[in-house]
């Protein structure tokens, strides 16, 4: 084991392979109080990367309904449960990572799902359990509470599933950080879905390998924004590169939102692998739950986006969302416009702080005649 | 009370010896794989020589030195029985295993078996875990999850799910005339680690693979694909026959070294995790 620095951790933890970034890192922020779960993201990833034989259960996007809901089974709670409660002190983890808690005879602590357990993804998440007499509504405070989570392969720069491949056949890629399994390397001894604390990497039974998100790399290198992102409804999501902590630019879009704002924060940091997905977490959740799934920075992070509207930079940058198909690599705002530019610094996007409102009268009266909203 | 320790003493005689008389099988050699060399090499497990070839029941270790490590021991022993025919040696490996697992899946995996003889025939071998860089070792493998492919199961996944429902393949869609050039090309389009030739993707015709290594994780496929092999699975384990060429420079009369493992598939046991021997002694007998 190495000894190499977690900023998400605020020290250093063991893992497998010395510390090694690659020369930029594929990151994203997803704002979970947008998503709606339509799942259009997960169709998107469906249809581009999973339509072959031996991948129709997996869903390297997944859209899920929290707390309840998991894709595969359990797949959160079952790893909580196993590393057991653990403290964080201010800042600074003080707990046991996923490296640090590893078994005897094993390189991390993990557990295999079953079958049974990729059956039924967002199956009854978010149905109610009996039908609704016509009239009937509540009147009450709603204590209840559930949020939808998107999840794609956070491409970790201390992937679980990299370090746990006796084979060496994960990698990840100097040129983006994104993690992918080489496939003509891979025998398929499934250590990598046993040890991904986020579950997902996913075994092809008729190819005999492991299969993951490949964060569209194909599309990365062309400097577009993966499919899941592009065809986002809700607009949730934005794909761009992060620096580490000290390197941060207020300039890129996402050292903006994680590094600058921290609004954005990255799923489970406690497991030590310095995931890249940051979410910006649901407002309206038990502060108890988000700090396990978010960290410690969760109340500076709500409170910075309830702020939002009072906050130019953050609302305008937020507006960048689901406006490109391209990645953003720099952005400005400039008064009342957002300006987003490719890595080449040319002009990419321009979006207005706020969307231009025509009122038209209900009566065209050069017409004679009523208007009709038909769109 | 002497008389009736000396009665005691030769009834246990007497009963060893009906005991002995009884046994059925080949002669047993505890402490090498004793190939027995013969015109033609067998190419069934019931071929009449397994009944005269020595066996060996080769004690399996769990493989706890390297991470991922097997914790827990499953398999015992293997018995190992081996002919050679100057050409080729074919080992025919049996052992008990209650629960047959030859289908793939999440959290599944398959029995399996390996014979691992050294490159290079010498005194000196490289290590018994996989070899050593600069020293390889040569690995035959059989599965039987390729086994039952071979075997005529679909390559289908509902053939591993039957209740499996699919909407739809692209590569199948109506347009593409199945098993045109178009549709097969596309359909490998959509198993990566197939278009890439990795050799476990299929589609499969041997249930053995030519495997080499260096040292722990360094296994690879062998230029050369010359072994072969099938596996028969009885009420209470299973029964494999590997047939490769004799180990270079392995002489009729001399030895080598060998070495086991087998893969108990319903206790979680792929790749690394799995039981093992040391090198055992590998005699090849005077040629006939």
């Amino acid at each position: 084991m190495a000894r190499v620095y977690n900023w998400q951790l605020g020290r250093e933890m063991s893992y497998w392979y010395p510390e090694s970034r690659p020369k930029r890192q594929f990151a994203a922020v997803f704002d979970t109080n947008k998503c709606i779960a339509c799942q259009t993201c997960t169709l998107a990833c469906k249809t581009t990367w999973t339509s072959g034989k031996g991948q129709e259960y997996m869903l390297w996007n997944n859209v899920e309904t929290k707390p309840y809901g998991f894709y595969p089974m359990a797949w959160d709670v079952n790893l909580l449960e196993k590393l057991g409660a653990q403290n964080w002190d201010g800042q600074r983890y003080a707990g046991r990572t996923v490296f640090e808690a590893a078994q005897a005879g094993e390189r991390v602590l993990g557990w295999r799902p079953e079958e049974i357990d990729y059956a039924h993804p967002n199956v009854g998440e978010d149905d109610c359990v009996n039908g609704v007499e016509k009239g009937a509504h509540f009147s009450g405070v709603h204590n209840s509470w559930f949020f939808y989570l998107a999840r794609i392969c956070n491409h970790c720069t201390y992937p679980a599933c990299l370090s746990s491949c006796p084979r060496a056949s994960i990698y990840k890629r100097p040129e983006d950080g994104i993690v992918v399994i080489d496939q003509a390397r891979c025998r398929g001894y499934q250590e990598c879905v046993k040890a991904c604390p986020y579950k997902k990497t996913f075994y092809n039974a008729l190819t005999g390998t492991s299969e993951k998100c490949i964060a569209c790399f194909p599309k990365i290198e062309l400097g577009m924004q993966p499919q899941c992102f592009v065809n986002c409804i809700g607009k949730i999501r934005f794909a761009g590169w992060i620096s580490k902590p000290e390197n941060a630019r207020p300039d890129n879009p996402i050292d903006f939102l994680v590094h600058v704002k921290k609004v954005a924060l990255p799923l489970f940091p406690q497991f030590g692998l310095e995931p890249n997905v940051y979410y910006i977490p649901p407002l309206n959740v038990p502060r108890d739950f988000l700090l396990q799934m978010f960290g410690p920075n969760v109340d500076a992070a709500l409170e910075t986006y309830r702020n939002a509207p009072k906050d130019k930079d953050l609302s305008g940058l937020l507006t960048l969302f689901g406006s490109t198909e391209m990645i953003v690599s720099k952005w400005k705002r400039a008064d009342e416009q957002v300006l987003g530019y490719d890595e080449g610094g040319k002009e990419i996007v321009r979006v207005p702080m706020r969307e231009p409102v025509h009122v038209r009268q209900a009566f065209d009266a050069a017409r004679n005649v009523a208007r009709t909203n038909i769109s | 009370m002497k008389a009736r320790n000396a009665l005691l003493i030769i009834v246990g005689f007497f009963s060893a010896w009906l005991f002995a008389c009884a046994r059925q099988g080949p002669p047993l050699s505890d402490s090498e794989v004793k190939a027995v060399v013969e015109k033609t090499a067998p190419t069934t497990i019931d071929d009449a020589v397994w009944q005269r070839a020595p066996l060996h029941p080769a004690k399996l270790l769990l493989q706890d030195m390297v991470e991922p490590r097997l914790m827990q021991a499953s398999t015992a022993f293997v018995n190992v029985q081996a002919v050679s025919d100057g050409q080729r040696i074919v080992f025919r490996l049996s052992w008990n295993d209650s629960s047959p697992d030859d289908l793939p899946g999440p959290a599944r995996f398959g029995d399996a078996v390996a014979v691992q003889l050294p490159a290079a025939t010498s005194a000196d071998v490289p290590a018994p875990q996989m070899g050593e860089p600069g020293r390889p070792v040569e690995i035959t493998y059989w599965s039987a999850v390729f086994q039952a492919v071979v075997d005529g199961r679909k390559d289908d996944i509902h053939a591993i799910f039957p209740q499996a429902t699919v909407d739809h393949y692209p590569f199948e869609a109506a347009a593409l005339k199945t098993g045109s050039p178009e549709q097969v090309a596309m359909a490998k389009r959509y198993a990566p680690a197939r278009s890439l030739g990795n050799p476990m993707a299929g589609p499969r015709t041997q249930p053995v693979q030519d495997l080499i290594a260096e040292g722990p994780g360094t296994l690879r496929l062998s230029d050369k694909s010359t072994s072969s092999g099938t596996g028969k699975r009885a009420k209470d384990g299973w029964t494999v026959l590997l047939s490769r060429p004799l180990p270079q420079g392995l002489q009729a009369g001399s030895r080598t070294q060998v070495a086991f493992a087998v893969w108990e598939g319903s206790h979680q046991e792929v790749g690394a995790r799995k039981m093992r021997t040391a090198w055992v002694p590998l005699a090849l007998g005077a040629s006939q």
